[in-house]
């Protein structure tokens, strides 16, 4: 079988799987579709996915173990087809090879158009930020005196930036004279300009 | 004569007393101006057990005045750059009368020349949040990632070299933090930096 999204060997499952899903109706099959897209566009909602999942299944008299292996093997082909770029027309074709009909083929290729822009941007907003500064936050002021000398004039610029650190934040608090912040805006619009070049 | 330990916290606002002129004027056994001009610079930085010693030995005193002397000229060095006395006036006027004239010029002269270099130390020595001492940034183009395996979106990578002018006790003074922005983070801060720049102007101009 010669598939876009997907070049290694596909369980067995997934060709009957794919027929049993020819026997929903249209109404039915729409249902599905959606329920499968609101899950690919929030992927951290497990257990609502999971819940619609089993109400489809008590709606309509199936059970709701075989429904969501079922939808395993559905999900392979939008998560191979994100990772892959593909276009609507090319999962089309890899699902009327899968054996879907051609108006449930159309149907859920039509709605990979439309969420596929969505989709890519959550995928490239998941991809390993190493370090990741979530906020900076800063405070300028006038240094008046110190223990050494009693009156001094001297602008200090605070800067706290929030690092992600694995799972948790980490703080990192420095000061800068005058020279150093000019230093630093002068260097980050020349990483900015770099930047500017690959877009 | 009661005996005064030497404590290791001075205050450095401090008043010099009638004791403090009488320990300065130990001073007129240097045997050269160079000898005393030492023994001010030396005891600006503080006390300490070497430079008691040495002052001893170079004045023919006792380890105990010279104690004494090593306190009274740190206080008046820390005077004269807490009230930022800069003009040979200002500092002659701490001196009383009867003090000896030509030590008294001297002592002067040689507080007025290193007084501008012990208040840039003072000031780069105080406390401080780490301060920021190098910036580096790279700029990559991410290709690809187990979520899409063709992809092309820069990513800057900024690594901040800190150093802490006074670091607890068995930490570190120099640290670095490596951060990764995206180009909307970089954006971002980059319109920040830019508002703290508007207000610096504002803050110059007046």
């Amino acid at each position: 079988m010669q598939l876009h999204f997907n070049k290694d060997v596909l369980p067995d499952s997934v060709s009957s799987d794919f027929q049993n899903l020819n026997k929903l109706n249209e109404q039915q099959f729409h249902r599905l579709v959606e329920i499968l897209f609101r899950f690919l566009l929030e992927p951290k909602e497990t257990e609502r996915f999971m819940q619609q999942l089993s109400e489809f299944a008590a709606e309509h008299g199936m059970s709701s173990g075989p429904l969501r292996s079922l939808m395993k093997s559905v999900l392979l082909v939008p998560q191979g087809a994100l990772k892959k770029n593909l276009t609507a027309e090319q999962i089309k074709e890899d699902l009327l090879t899968l054996g879907l009909n051609d108006d449930k083929a159309a149907h859920f290729s039509q709605q990979w158009a439309e969420h596929q822009a969505a989709l890519c941007r959550l995928a490239l907003g998941q991809t390993l930020m190493v370090n990741q500064l979530l906020d900076m936050e800063w405070k300028f002021g006038v240094t008046v005196g110190t223990s050494e000398i009693q009156k001094v004039g001297n602008i200090f610029l605070q800067l706290k930036l929030v690092v992600r650190k694995g799972n948790s934040t980490e703080n990192v608090y420095m000061e800068l004279t005058l020279p150093q912040f000019y230093n630093f805006l002068h260097e980050m619009e020349r990483a900015k300009a770099s930047m500017e070049c690959f877009s | 004569m009661t005996r005064r330990r030497l404590t290791s916290h001075v205050n450095m606002a401090a008043a010099l007393s009638s004791e403090d002129f009488n320990n300065l004027q130990l001073l007129l056994k240097a045997p050269s101006k160079d000898a005393v001009r030492d023994v001010c610079v030396q005891s600006h930085k503080g006390p300490s057990r070497q430079l008691t010693e040495n002052m001893a030995s170079t004045l023919s005193i006792p380890a105990t005045q010279a104690a004494q002397l090593v306190r009274s000229l740190h206080v008046l060095s820390h005077h004269v750059i807490f009230h930022n006395l800069s003009s040979p006036e200002q500092i002659l006027a701490v001196f009383p009368e009867s003090f000896h004239s030509s030590l008294k010029n001297l002592i002067t002269k040689i507080l007025l020349e290193n007084s501008p270099t012990w208040r840039t130390e003072a000031v780069s020595d105080q406390v401080s949040l780490p301060q920021l001492k190098d910036l580096n940034w790279r700029v990559d183009l991410v290709t690809g990632s187990d979520s899409i395996s063709r992809m092309s979106v820069p990513t800057c990578l900024v690594q901040l070299k800190m150093e802490d002018p006074c670091p607890s006790a068995g930490g570190e003074s120099v640290s670095t933090v490596t951060v990764e922005l995206s180009r909307e983070s970089l954006d971002t801060i980059l319109d920040g930096l830019g508002r703290i720049r508007d207000q610096l102007s504002v803050v110059a101009g007046k």
